[in-house]
């Protein structure tokens, strides 16, 4: 299990990566060592999606470089860094639904016959040998859109398999499998290490490291913090090195309050595939965060609750009126708004101006007989550019030319501008500067003290524990424990989030 | 502990039945739908069945089946060309017209509509896949500018028949073992062509192409090169088919095929090429033609006025529309990312 | 990015004027008033169906079946006039009949999902093939004259009434898109349609009503063909598609929808109907006319590639944007 190569597959040589003035990677460096499972950790946004896009070529680094067996390489496009034999399955899967799984096995390097026809027999015979040496029974005629998404990453993966693979990426290859699919997977891994194959595997669930890998790397905010064997670290301290942040000092001062009456009460919602059985209350004037793993199902569970892809079971009530929600439009008009976490696609209009964007869902209140009171619209508008402390040039700026925390306090104003009594955020100071940050989190305890009943959804611990009264975790797609903000650090509610659900499953 | 819900295996909505036979069968689906109008139609008039009459049915189908195959082509690769009975009138029209004057050229002229079709085609190709125009307006006026420089071009003048040499009006009457040579060049082409998006691997990136671009260019594929060739290789065709409908009718005019991008569309999207790109083959375009060709026909054996065809047609197109949505449903499953795309920064 | 409308909308003032320019310059005939009254009937009718085109492409949609809904309206109004009903229970009777074909549509894009341009192809066919069914092959002319006096005459003595009935759609149709709620929400679904859905809106209740309105259009524009042309059949305003798809990019929408003005569009208009008019007065072949009309099409839709100049640095392989299939 111990590299016997001393040169690595890969290394990874001081990368760095800005956009903007984000950094994403500062100065990571580590290395791959063939025949090994390397494993991937940190929190969302810790930069391990980035990583991935500049060692297959999608993304060029800012600084640094990559060396593969120890030439330095820079693949301009991931067909480069295919042919030099390092494969990727990534998250959005990269496949041709209308054509058949032999046929997408060797797309980009059909083999074709002495006439220039497309060899259809090795065409076939490859995606066979490619299915058998992962050990999956895929028929090579199927259509890519006939497969269930186990089969289609393991289309992947065989398509991976290009002849001398010297290193194979899995971003979150288990993310929406079984845990018989898992086990699969993870045979299918270990023999292709056993091959000599290097692989680099990006993962969420901690407790996979054990079963799987045999070094673990950790990145946070962009940063290195460690890559030792598995086998030396336990899950606590993963844990405690993902999440090792101080707790800003801006969330201290808020104090106790009592929160009023019941608004919101969520009741066995189910959706099948996402979440099941989740119950929970929100009551004026209280701050909830919803902790949880990217995948796990908390922002599914918010956008159910604002109608925007309606749940299959359970039910909400909104002051103690039972309701089915079925489309954003009714949710609004019930007063419960929701600021998505894909705020640049669905929580704005990137193309408009601010002035449009603030006023979009209250066009009926601003409007007489039907049309629009201008200059009411724009007065909303600027006094929430006021509010909110929008850095901006007039509320006729388009939001594409703002900063993410400006357009992040934008959208704010604009659910805020519907006046609602409940109010999910998901990821509020997601990409956010850290100054708009600390606005951000002082317009959440602002607004509760008005008396909304405000829930936020956060992958940034510190921050979920500094706002919110009260801490729901979401594991798998189910409400795994509540808990009292004041009493809980991060490493307890990260192991809540991270629980071992493989292992209750066997102990079944 | 774990229940169901939080992991299912496979995705409920993923894996409707009907999605999956609408995409594996949507052709065959074509060649079931003909039967059944053929038994209509026999049943309710026996002399549709006649060897004559079904002869003629194929005789009117086999230039709009070249014509719809070459509109499959582009449509498969997500694009659309409305200028194909612009492409058809300009390369007939000019072909014919030096047909006139040089006699002595023997069939070799058949080269002359296919290279004006392929140039035609890359202007169409170059502003779509290059200029990145949108495919329906591009073609739009590339549509006029081509009747348009054909108009300019003839100055008014028709050519008839007997300006043509002998061979071009002896050809359409050309057998070969009983069936008229335009049917066997309909079917030799619509074959090649079947074969060509079959086996070729440039065929194969046509599809990619369609199917899912971005996936496309990650796997090297040059799409904006995949889309020119579309638009040249269905030009070409074009071209052969405007010469083959010139020598049929003999005399030549300026407004010859116009309305035939809207028909060509129609067998096509009836013999289940779908607009929204990846989906389909010629053969079931060439179906479609036949299609259109039987209930034209069917419908004078009834003595049900022409204009009735128009209506058919649309609701045909509409019907097959929604198909093709249902197959597109199945597509988007599997497109979709397994959770929401991690970002990489603002 | 095309924040740059006015400036396309001032390019159109100033093309027009030129092609005006031109024109009297070509013939001596062009400045009479006569002469440019008549010119405007030239496009009142492809210019209604434009206006109700351009409030569909706004959206981020096409209907390419408007003509053909004019062509029904044609041959409802002959129906009407052939029975006696006196023009104003005729024209609402139309107008709403028209409104329904528009509304089928919607129904199918919006509420079924089905593609716009594979839709309104095919109602495109059927709804000509129902104005055929609906009349006959010969074709209508004995219209009353009160069905005829919008398509025919004008008003004082000059301005037609059909230009007039133009442009106060024209006012009415910018007023409803700048300054309702429906126009606000219709560039908003345009610019993001997940978005819009997201805060609150009924997107496919606005498409609906969008095509709708734009089928209701139709009704009116066939009023004015009746008039102008004096006869009603299922073959009308065959091929006027294009110069009404003509005018709406050329006035500056995105075909991908959410961007660009009903002002654009009239303007564009007044530009196409100044240059078939003094291409006209200057003998210029149709033909000629036909291929600047694509022509322009093409530069409409080029434009703000030209405006930009060269694309540098676009990595085509990893944009999300399916480029080579919008």
């Amino acid at each position: 299990m111990t590299p016997t190569d001393r040169v690595p597959v890969l290394r990874i040589a001081s990368i760095t990566k800005t956009f903007g003035a984000v950094n994403a990677l500062s100065d990571v460096s580590f290395s791959v060592a063939r025949g090994e499972v390397h494993a991937l950790v940190g929190e969302n946004g810790a930069g391990k999606s980035t990583l991935v896009k500049i060692v297959t070529g999608v993304l060029e680094p800012s600084s640094g470089h990559i060396e593969l067996d120890g030439e330095p390489t820079g693949f301009g496009t991931p067909v480069d860094a295919r042919r030099a034999g390092v494969a990727a399955v990534y998250q959005d899967p990269k496949l041709f639904p209308h054509l058949d799984v032999a046929e997408n096995i060797s797309m980009g390097a059909t083999p074709v016959t002495a006439l220039g026809v497309v060899d259809r027999k090795a065409v076939v015979a490859r995606a066979r040998e490619s299915l058998a040496r992962i050990g999956v029974a895929i028929d090579p005629h199927a259509l890519i859109a006939e497969l269930s998404v186990a089969e289609l990453q393991f289309v992947e993966i065989a398509r991976a398999l290009v002849a001398d693979l010297k290193l194979l990426i899995l971003d979150e290859p288990t993310s929406s499998l079984t845990p018989a699919e898992a086990e699969k997977l993870f045979r299918i891994v270990r023999d292709l290490r056993d091959h000599g194959t290097a692989i680099l595997f990006i993962t969420h669930r901690l407790e996979e490291l054990t079963l799987i890998a045999d070094t673990v790397t950790i990145l946070r905010d962009g940063r290195h913090v460690a890559t030792r064997p598995a086998a030396e670290m336990s899950r606590t301290e993963i844990v405690r090195m993902m999440v090792g942040r101080p707790l800003e000092g801006m969330f201290a001062g808020r104090a106790k309050r009592t929160p009023g009456q019941e608004v919101l009460r969520v009741e066995g919602l189910t959706r099948e595939g996402a979440f099941s059985n989740v119950s929970f209350a929100l009551r004026a004037g209280e701050i909830v965060g919803m902790a949880g793993l990217v995948g796990s199902g908390r922002s599914e569970i918010a956008q159910a609750c604002f109608g925007l892809s309606p749940p299959t079971a359970g039910r909400i009530a909104i002051d103690g009126v039972p309701v089915t929600p079925r489309s954003p439009k009714q949710m609004l008009a019930l007063g419960l708004a929701y600021l998505p976490e894909d705020r640049d696609g669905l929580g704005l209009i990137m193309s408009a101006p601010i002035v449009d964007n603030v006023t979009l869902p209250i066009l009926d209140r601003l409007a007489k007989l039907g049309f629009i009171d201008e200059a009411a619209g724009r007065t909303i508008a600027s006094e929430a550019v006021e509010t909110y402390h929008v850095r901006t040039t007039g509320i006729d700026q388009l939001v594409s030319d703002l900063s993410g925390g400006n357009r992040q306090k934008v959208a704010f104003a604009r659910w805020l501008s519907t006046r609602p009594k409940v109010l999910i955020l998901d990821e509020p100071t997601h990409g956010v500067d850290i100054g708009s940050k600390a606005q951000i989190h002082g317009i959440i305890a602002q607004l509760a003290d008005e008396g909304l009943a405000v829930l936020v959804i956060s992958s940034d611990l510190p921050e979920v524990l500094g706002v919110s009264d009260r801490i729901l975790v979401i594991a798998e797609g189910e409400l795994v424990a509540e808990m009292d903000a004041g009493s809980v650090d991060q490493e307890t509610v990260m192991m809540a989030a991270t629980r071992n659900t493989r292992d209750s499953a066997h102990a079944h | 502990m774990l229940t169901e819900g939080g992991e299912a295996p496979t995705d409920g909505e993923a894996r409707t039945a009907l999605g999956q036979f609408a995409l594996r069968f949507r052709v065959s689906g074509v060649a079931a739908f003909l039967l059944l109008l053929g038994v209509a139609f026999t049943l309710l008039r026996p002399q549709f069945i006649a060897p004559g009459n079904l002869s003629a049915i194929i005789s009117n189908a086999a230039i709009l089946a070249i014509v719809a195959a070459a509109q499959a082509v582009v449509l498969i690769t997500r694009n659309l060309d409305v200028s194909v009975g612009s492409i058809m009138g300009f390369s007939a029209y000019l072909t014919a017209d030096f047909a006139a004057r040089h006699p002595h050229v023997g069939p070799a002229l058949v080269l002359m509509p296919l290279t004006i079709g392929g140039a035609l085609g890359a202007l169409n190709g170059v502003l779509v896949a290059y200029g990145r125009v949108s495919p329906l307006i591009a073609t739009l006026g590339t549509m006029s500018v081509y009747r348009g420089l054909t108009y300019v071009y003839a100055r008014g003048q028709e050519i008839t028949a007997s300006r043509l040499p002998a061979w071009m009006n002896a050809l359409p009457e050309v057998r070969i073992a009983g069936v008229r040579l335009l049917v066997v060049i309909a079917i030799i082409v619509v074959c090649l062509l079947a074969a060509f998006l079959r086996f070729y691997p440039l065929g194969r990136r046509m599809y990619a192409v369609g199917s899912n671009v971005s996936a496309s260019a990650f796997f090297g594929l040059r799409t904006q090169r995949v889309v020119l060739f579309a638009y040249i290789l269905g030009a070409v065709l074009c071209g052969l088919a405007g010469f083959l409908y010139a020598v049929r009718v003999g005399t030549v005019t300026v407004v010859l095929a116009s309305g035939w991008e809207l028909t060509s569309l129609a067998a096509a999207v009836i013999g289940g090429v779908s607009v929204a790109g990846g989906s389909g083959n010629v053969i079931g375009a060439a179906l479609g033609a036949v299609v259109l060709a039987t209930i034209d026909n069917g419908l004078v054996l009834l003595g049900i006025p022409e204009f009735w065809r128009m209506f058919i047609q649309g609701a045909a197109i509409v019907l097959a529309a929604t198909a093709d949505m249902i197959i597109a449903g199945q597509v988007r499953n599997a497109l979709r990312a397994r959770r929401r795309i991690a970002r990489a920064a603002p | 990015m095309i924040r740059k409308l006015p400036q396309w909308e001032l390019t159109l003032v100033v093309l027009t004027l030129a092609a005006g320019a031109w024109s009297a310059y070509l013939s001596p005939y062009y400045l009479s008033l006569d002469q440019i009254a008549y010119s405007t009937r030239q496009f009142v009718f492809p210019g209604i169906l434009a206006i109700g085109l351009a409030v569909v492409v706004i959206l981020g949609e096409i209907d390419i079946s408007l003509a053909s809904t004019l062509a029904f309206g044609a041959v409802l109004f002959s129906k009407f006039s052939a029975f006696g009903a006196p023009i104003w229970i005729a024209t609402p009777l139309v107008t709403a009949a028209c409104a329904a074909l528009g509304t089928l549509n919607g129904v199918l894009v919006a509420r079924f999902g089905l593609p716009s341009l594979a839709v309104t192809l095919g109602t495109m066919g059927a709804f000509r093939g129902l104005a055929f069914i609906l009349g006959s092959e010969t074709g209508y002319t004995g219209f009353d004259d009160s069905y005829l006096y919008v398509g025919s005459e004008q008003a004082f003595g000059l301005v037609p009434v059909s230009f007039i009935l133009f442009l106060v759609i024209a006012l009415a149709v910018s007023v409803l898109m700048r300054r309702t709620v429906f126009g606000r929400r219709c560039y908003a679904i345009g610019l993001n349609k997940e978005a819009s859905w997201a805060a609150g809106i009924d997107v496919a209740r606005i498409k609906v009503m969008a095509y709708a309105l734009a089928g209701a259009l139709a009704g009116v524009a066939a009023l004015v063909w009746i008039g102008q042309y004096g006869s009603a059949r299922g073959d009308n305003a065959d091929g006027a598609i294009l110069f009404v798809v003509t005018a709406v990019v050329l006035g500056g929408l995105d075909i991908n929808g959410g961007r660009g003005a009903i002002l654009g569009v009239v303007l564009a208009l007044f530009l196409l109907g100044t240059m078939r008019n003094g291409m006209g007065l200057a003998n210029v072949a149709g033909p000629i006319q036909t291929i600047v009309l694509g022509g322009l099409l093409i530069v409409g839709v080029l434009r703000p590639i030209l405006f930009q100049g060269a694309v540098r640095g676009y990595r085509f392989a990893f944009s999300r944007q399916a480029v080579a299939s919008n």
